[in-house]
Order: C-alpha cells, then structure tokens, then sequence
C-alpha cells in the first residue's frame, strides 16, 4: 500500500438548491495519477475546485499529509502545494507570460516595493525552455498567443513550483493531439517525483491509459474507487451511468446512398482572418461533417452558414434560391444553430428553460392577436424538454442551473420545437456525459432518417467518423479535403490532413 | 435506493426553502407599502388619510413615466433623461394647448418619442453605454428648457384646466399600465425584452433583431413620458425651469422600491411599477408631513434606496448593465 497524500473526508457543497457533493470521503496516494470520472454534474470539478481554494466547501475536510487545508483561494492552495489547470482558460489578458506564470507569486521578485521585471523575465524563460516550450517568449502579452499554448503556459504556471498536487480539470479537450502529448509527459514527471496528479477527463481511453486508479462520482455521490489494471471501458460506463449502457454508439449502416437533392449550397465564402473560399453542397438527409483543428476556421463555417459572421463574403444559398445573410432569415427559413459556446450564444443563462425553448418560436405560438397564453407556452416547452428527456424540476427552472448535458438538451429542444430541417450542429457533444452523448447520437440518426440535413462541426474525430456521410476537413481557414463515409476510416487519415 | 430517496426529501427541503425566500421577497414591497402607509397615518394622527386626493395626484406622473423605464430596465439600460424628457415635452404641451388640446397630447408625445430617438441612435448605432448616453442627454435637454424658462414659465392655454379631473388623470394612467401590462405578460415583445435583459448574445442567436427592439424601447419609453407631460401641465398649467427636475431619480427610486432588480432580466414583474411608485410617493410625503428638512429627507431616501437595492440586486446578472 502506498502512502497517502490527500485524505477526503465528508466533503459536502450546495448551489442553492442543487447539492452538488454529498459527504463524498476517498483517498489519494502519493506518486499517482488519480483520475475522477462521472457524468456531466456528477460533482468531479466541484470537488477540485474546492480543493483548489475556488469554492468554498460547506462541510467535511481535505487532509493533506496529515494536516487540514483550507484555502481561501488559489493563491492560498499554491502556497499549500495545490494547483489546478481549470477547464476553460486561466491566463489573463493584458499581462505578458511571465507575469501570468508568477501571478500571485511576485513577491519573489519585489526588492523594496518594486518588481524586477528582468529577473522575472529570465526566471520564466528558463523555466519555458525547461519545459521545452522555447517558441513562447516570456516579456510577449499573453494576449499574442492561441489557446493552445496559453494552455502550454498554464501548464508551466501550475507545476513549475513542485507541486504536491496538481489537478487537472478537462485540459485535453482543448489541446491538440501534440499539446496533449506535451500535458502526457508533465503528468509522468509528476508523478514520477513521488508527487501527485487528479486527472478530470471525459476520455474513458484516455482516462484508462494515464491513470493509476480511478475514482467515480455520480450526482455528487461516492460511488467507487478501481485500479486502472483492472477495468475495462464498459465497466467504467456501467459505474458512470449506474446500469449497462446497450446498443450501439454511434449510428450502425454503411454504404447508404444519401439522397442527390441539394438544401444548401455554400458559395466562395469568407470571413476575413477566419476562413477563405469555401464550397460546398449539403445534401437532404445527409450529415456532413466538419473536422479540423480548433484554429483551423471550423467552427466559423457553422456561424456563416446560421447569417452569424460578421463582415462575410460570398453567398449561401438554400435549395428555394434564398440567400442567408442574417441570422432571423436563417431561422425563418428552417435553419437551427448550436453554439460551441453554448452558455453565450446558445442559451439565455439567467432565463427559465420555457423561454429558452420557445424563444425562436413565438410567432407560431401567439395567436391571431399576437397574444401568447402562458399555458400554450409551458405546454410547448415540457412536450420538447421531456422530448430531450431533460433532467429538471421544472420547465420554469433556470438554465444556469443545469448541468452541461441538460443546456445541450434544452438548446436541442428548442430546434425540434421549431422543427428546423437544417441543422448546424457546432461541437454538440463537447463537455458531455456518455450517456447524453448517446441520446444526442441516436436524435441526429433519426433526423436523419426524417430527411433532416445536418452539419456536425467536431473536434472529436471518433463521433465524426462514426455519424456523418461526409467529412470535410480544415486546415487554416482552407478545405483540405473530404472523406466519404466509410467502415475502415480510423483516426490517422483524418489527422494526416489536418496538420 | 436510501440514498435516491434521501437526495429527494432534501431536494424538495432545499426547494421549499428557496421559494419561501422568493415569496418573502416578492411581498415584501407590498408590506413595506402597507407598514408605510399605517406608520404614517399613526405618526401624523391620520392626516395623511385625509390628504389621500393630494398625494394620489402626485403618483400619476411616476406611474406613467415609470412604465417606459419599466421597459429599458427590463432590457438591462437605464435612462436618465427621464427629467429632461418630461421637461422638453412639458413646454411643448404647453405651447401646442394655445391651438388645441389634441394636438397638445401628440405633441408632447411626439416631442418624448425624438428625444427617445436621440438616445436610441447613440446607444444602438454609435454603441455607448445607456447610462452614459442619457446622462449627455439629460444635460443637453435640460439647458434647451433652461433656455426657454428661465426668464418667465411658459404657461400652458387656461383650456387644460378643463382636463384637470381625477377621471381623466386616473383613465390615461390607467390604460397605459394595462397595456403596458398585456404587453409585457401576453406578446413576444415582452418575452423578448426579458430575454435581452438576461443575455443579449444568446437572443441574437435565436433570431431576434435586438438593436431594432432596443431602439424602439428607448423611442417607447419617451413617447410614454411625453404622455405623462400632458398629464403634468393639466395639473400645473404651466412649465418652469425645474419642471421634470430628478424625474428620472424618482422613477429609479420607485421601481427599485418596487422590487425591480436594477439589472432586469426575467425576475422582474410588472407589479414592481405600481407599488413602487405608490410606496415612494407615501414615503416621501410622509417624511414631509412629519416635518422633516429637506436634507433629512433626502438623507433617509438615501438609506431606504440602498437597502432595496441590496435586497433585489440579482447579483447572478449584474454583469450586464448596458
């Protein structure tokens, strides 16, 4: 038995109503790499961020070492040995990359009230070129550099002081396969100084290959703790979930011939800086994919396509001969959008799921006097929520109170509810639960199969391999290919024309 | 199976819990209004009750005007032009009333829905902040009424006195807080303004021309204020320099008082318009009737705003005051 570093004991934390960790006790080693899995609000970044000072937890208590912690902040968690790479970004703009690394730390580098900024320069330069991350300038603004290798400096921001623990929260999602790789190793590093890494991922491969032992939470309960040797990806879905996850994942048929009729056809569009002459047909009944990097333009492809981008060129133009050049034209005409920034652009937050479901569809719900009735619209709204089978007290609910899964669902009702024939699917499984994943899977198959047309926009390269007839892939801003759907597809050639 | 059935009983608990302190808030401007109003006539030995007509003829204006703002709060601007407005299209409904009542009333209204206008423009179009806009607004229009008043009020044709009756104060505010009301409750627009209020980008992607729906806002809620002026120069027949001065405090005091959280969004309710207009017009007239100095006044005002301030501020939604 090895040594233990973290003990958790009794954690418990509300969010108004909603108890987000319910006494949850387990313990962590030395020298691991711990990895804490569950569905979508089963509690996972809760824990940790109470760990990390960013909650405060209600009650219980985390013993590191042997000693209570209770940090009021980040800062407060550095000094105890905790840090956290978080699931969004965690740099901040305005200050350069040194400054990011040692923020809160800086008085290290104050002599007599003053901040030696050349010290500190060269203090994050080594550090960079320790972690062989030479192409990142320590004096550059933040500000100049991709989320990727923002992602690179946190990294270096989280470890470079030895931490104890070092938890890392949903980091991979947004890292390219290289970032990835480069995260890999400093988890190795950790853990081979003896120290430790809590590792929050929806990946169950991924989740399998690092990790050493495996803690699963479900509704913010305790549920188990397994050694990695000794389960199986099926096992840990059937932990997840709480009953056996059947049938098939993604949709099953090859070789189907999608219909010839052409819904839409993109013409010679651009967005300056984003994406430069794109053409395409998307055909009836037909899911087509995009794939790419995250900056290779994808995801502003869904945007033009909705009348959502600003200063566009080109033209879009649907099977009737209308051109889609603003965003109400585009719903009036059967086109529905999900953001990837689903919290911003896809949903009113501090709004009941009722209007957030019938937002686009008022003008149909109003009667001849353009008078709603309260009762037609809580209708409209639980028939398409409970539709998505969405977890909710009830339709008056607010959505910030949701958790991922459920937004994604309210968003999704909202376009069935409209009865949208082209939908413009951007990242509609990021951050989501198996479970979720699957029902959003087997919705975009029966769309499908209804003479739906789809355009799915994804980072993960499995669920465009496994759902769409067709895939385009991006490289900086540009088409660089198209792949037809095809049973032996894997991975690799996909990423061969990706980078 | 223990665990389900416990998470659910605490659940319902916690539920139970939340909506007592939703219910407690959303009374608590109209007990507030009633502990007043009973404070108040036992302070002043009932001679407020007896002075019922007079204080009931100072809310009407509140009233009226509050409901534009009513709107642009929802929507999460603000508007402090209101004063300026009222001043503007008081001076106008004075002068029009020398040739004719009707014309009078549309010109006062038309004279709020342009200023509306002004302040609409330089928020949508030119993209400045509302409060910043229609604090310029409220300067610049304020001098234009400084201008015209200073040397002597501009009096108002004898004929509005005919209209000076507690029937026709009342019906005009009456049915604009009943269409205002339909509106908000039972159309698109209502949900839609609600929805700007609790995030705008969200609404843009769910198809709403929301640069359109704001400018007509502020051109709304200048119309109603010009409304509002006609009902002010039938009951004092003539504009001052001051005429409208700190309106638009009076409004925000109001709704605030109401219950209006100062950031809008979906938890605000038509009722906050009326009880607050009511609660701040008997507040303030019995801290008159107790004989308090102006300064007392204004001081205490002062405490009573932040304290309901405190108490609605949805502090989820502060973030988008625009």
């Amino acid at each position: 038995m090895s040594e233990i570093r973290l003990e958790v004991k009794q954690v418990s934390k509300s969010f108004g109503i909603t108890k987000a960790l319910r006494e949850v006790s387990f313990n962590i080693n030395k020298g691991e790499v711990h990895a804490l899995i569950g569905e979508n609000g089963s509690g996972k970044s809760t824990l940790t961020n109470s760990l990390a000072g960013i909650y405060q937890k209600d009650s219980g208590e985390f013993i590191l070492d042997g000693k209570e912690v209770h940090p009021h902040n980040q800062v407060e968690a550095n000094n105890e040995g905790i840090s956290i790479i978080v699931q969004e970004l965690g740099t901040l703009d305005g200050l350069t990359v040194a400054e990011n690394i040692f923020l809160g730390h800086e008085e290290a580098f104050v002599k007599f009230g003053v901040k030696n900024t050349g010290a500190m320069n060269r203090k994050a330069t080594e550090l960079l070129k320790k972690y062989g991350f030479d192409r990142i300038k320590a004096s550059d603004m933040i500000e100049n550099y991709n989320f990727e290798d923002r992602k690179l400096v946190e990294i270096v921001k989280a470890t470079y002081f030895d931490p104890k623990i070092v938890v890392i929260d949903e980091t991979t999602t947004a890292l390219s396969r290289e970032g990835r790789e480069e995260l890999y190793k400093q988890m190795n590093r950790i853990r081979s100084e003896g120290n430790t890494v809590i590792f929050i991922s929806h990946d169950l491969p991924e989740v399998l290959k690092l990790s050493d032992t495996i803690t699963i939470l479900r509704d913010g309960v305790y549920i188990d703790t397994v050694k990695s040797s000794e389960v199986d990806e099926e096992g840990l879905k059937k932990l997840m979930v709480g009953r056996e996850v059947s049938g098939s994942y993604y949709r099953a048929d090859y070789g189907e011939e999608v219909s010839a009729e052409v819904v839409m056809t993109v013409k010679g569009v651009t967005v300056p800086g984003l994406i430069s002459d794109i053409n395409f047909e998307l055909h009836k009944g037909e899911i087509l994919g995009f794939g790419g990097l995250s900056e290779s333009g994808m995801h502003e492809i869904g945007k033009a396509c909705f009348g959502a981008s600003f200063d566009r060129e080109g033209s879009v133009t649907l099977a009737d001969g209308t051109e889609i050049n603003d965003i109400p034209t585009a719903i009036k005409h059967s086109i529905a959008y999900t953001s990837k920034d689903r919290d911003n652009e896809s949903l009113v937050m501090n709004q009941s799921i009722r209007d957030n479901i019938c937002l686009p569809s008022l003008d149909e719900l109003s009667n001849k006097a353009h008078l709603l009735n309260d009762r037609k619209l809580k209708a409209f709204a639980n028939t398409y929520a409970e539709k998505m089978s969405t977890k909710m007290t009830s339709v008056d609910q607010f959505v910030s109170n949701l958790s991922g899964g459920n937004k994604q669902k309210v968003v999704l009702a909202r376009w069935i509810g409209k009865d949208s024939d082209i939908l413009v699917l951007d990242s509609p499984t990021r951050g989501i639960d198996v479970k979720v994943k699957q029902d959003i899977y087997q919705l975009m198959d029966k769309m499908r199969k209804a003479g739906k047309s789809i355009i799915m926009i994804s980072e993960e390269l499995m669920e465009l391999i496994g759902m769409c007839d067709r895939i385009i892939i991006m490289k900086d801003g540009q088409i660089n290919g198209e792949l037809k759907r095809d049973k032996d597809m894997d991975e690799n050639s996909l990423i061969a024309k990706m980078v | 199976m223990a665990i389900q059935e416990k998470k659910e009983v605490s659940k319902e608990g916690a539920l139970k819990k939340q909506s007592a302190i939703n219910i407690l808030r959303s009374l608590l401007p109209v007990i507030g209004l009633i502990v007043v109003c009973i404070l108040f006539n036992i302070l002043t030995k009932g001679s407020m009750w007896n002075s019922r007509k007079l204080i009931l003829n100072q809310v009407y204006v509140v009233l009226i005007s509050a409901t534009g703002v009513f709107f642009i709060m929802t929507m999460g601007g603000l508007d402090f032009s209101q004063g300026s407005i009222m001043g503007i299209a008081s001076i106008v409904v004075c002068l029009l009333s020398k040739t004719n009542i009707i014309l009078a009333v549309v010109g006062g209204v038309a004279a709020g829905a342009a200023i509306g206008a002004v302040n609409g423009y330089f928020y949508v179009n030119r993209k400045i902040k509302s409060f910043i806009v229609t604090i310029c607004t409220m300067f610049l229009f304020r001098g234009f009424i400084k201008y015209m008043a200073s040397n002597s009020p501009v009096a108002a044709s004898m004929k509005v006195y005919d209209y000076d009756t507690t029937p026709i104060k009342l019906g005009i505010t009456a049915a604009v807080l009943i269409i205002g009301f339909v509106v908000f409750r039972f159309t698109k627009f209502g949900i839609n303004l609600k929805a700007i209020g609790a995030g705008e980008k969200a609404v843009k992607f769910a198809g709403l021309k929301t640069d359109r729906m704001k400018f007509i806002i502020y051109v709304l809620a200048g119309a109603i204020t010009g409304l509002a002026a006609f009902v002010n120069i039938v009951k004092n027949g003539s504009a001052t320099a001051n005429v409208g001065n700190q309106l638009e405090t009076q409004i925000l005091i109001a709704l605030v008082l109401g219950g209006m959280p100062i950031s809008g969004g979906a938890k605000v309710r038509f009722e906050n318009i009326i009880v607050g207009s009511l609660l701040y017009i008997v507040l303030n007239n019995g801290l008159i009737m107790m004989g308090l100095s102006t300064q007392a006044m204004q001081l205490i005002q002062g405490v009573v705003f932040l304290i309901f301030v405190a108490i609605f501020a949805d502090r989820e939604n502060l973030s988008v005051i625009k």
